[in-house]
């Protein structure tokens, strides 16, 4: 099991963070010239240039790790709570809510619950919610129940059945101004209350 | 095995945990976590993934934990797996190296067959 975390963390951090791609291989290549050095011949030393190849294995993982987005194929059904911090593709069926990052819900899937998400792509059927900053209604999208939006985008020949809701995320503004009036009015009459029954 | 032909694998990434059922005429390949019970045709739960609950499948490949019961008449479990629990099999591979807590009983394969109801001990 170790060996194999240790294999997994040098492939999942280029994937990560595919804007420093020189970070990971300079500390790949000191061991690996020490290693392949060691062995072979301690003599030749100009040699250790040779490991150039080592980064090209731990490319192939990294296109594996950019590709790693989940996919509920259209034969999956799930009865129960989806949840990622990643990319979810959804063609199969779900009852439950899910939660994801970036949702794409292809044209034959179906989704009984609300969808959670920053960015939500929906070509199929929802029977619930999305409470999604970046909405995209296909032409082919059945929405039966409300919207929660910031952004949203509705094709011709998107179904929707309910409310278009676009104050997401605003209700905590609304929220912290409601509190902030009423005590406001409150001190006032009481401090003057006060006022009154000391003078 | 023909759904397995068409449909296309079913992948749940390393951050991605499901709770609940799951039922695929298919393959589903497992990065991350899922708590409950799968019924499938191929489970391959991949190195750092995690299952709790019943696998029903026709092969099912453990190279992460699976804590639980597998019900497969083939099994594979990688070098890299964890098992807690139980896995009936009428064919099973453990890699050297595996670690495997529990009981890998036997069954023929005609018990897998008729498989509808899970039997309702627990491991």
């Amino acid at each position: 099991m170790n060996l194999f975390n240790r294999n997994d963390k040098p492939a999942e951090k280029p994937a990560d963070k595919p804007d420093t791609p020189s970070a990971p291989p300079k500390p790949a290549t000191p061991p690996a010239a020490q290693t392949a050095a060691a062995p072979k011949a301690p003599d030749i030393k100009p040699e250790p240039p040779k490991p150039a190849p080592l980064p090209t294995p731990t490319t192939t993982p990294t296109t594996k790790g950019a590709s790693m987005a989940s996919v509920i194929s259209k034969a999956l059904k799930i009865t129960g709570e989806l949840e990622s911090t990643e990319d979810i593709q959804i063609d199969g069926h779900i009852d439950g809510d899910v939660r994801g990052v970036g949702v794409k819900i292809g044209q034959n899937a179906k989704v009984k619950g609300t969808v959670y998400g920053d960015e939500v792509e929906l070509a199929g059927t929802i029977e619930g919610k999305i409470e999604s900053k970046k909405v995209t209604l296909g032409g082919t999208a059945r929405m039966t129940g409300d919207v929660w939006f910031q952004e949203i985008k509705i094709d011709s020949g998107a179904y929707i059945s309910g409310n278009l809701k676009p104050e997401l995320g605003k209700q905590d503004s609304k929220a912290e101004i409601k509190p902030v009036a009423k005590p406001a009015a409150n001190v006032s009459p009481l401090s003057t209350a006060n006022g009154a029954a000391h003078a | 095995m023909n759904a397995h032909a068409d449909a296309p694998p079913s992948f749940l990434g390393p951050r991605t945990g499901i709770a609940g059922i799951l039922e695929i005429e298919g393959e589903l390949v497992i990065s991350g976590r899922v708590k409950g019970q799968i019924a499938a045709i191929r489970v391959v739960i991949a190195p750092g993934g995690y299952v709790e609950g019943d696998v029903i499948a026709f092969e099912v490949v453990i190279a992460g934990h699976m804590n639980g019961r597998v019900f497969a008449p083939t099994v594979t479990i990688e070098a890299s797996a964890q098992v807690d629990g139980r896995i009936f099999h009428s064919s099973i591979t453990i890699a050297r190296g595996a670690n495997v807590r529990g009981r890998t009983p036997w069954r023929p394969p005609s018990y897998f067959e008729t498989l509808d109801k899970l039997p309702e001990e627990r491991p």
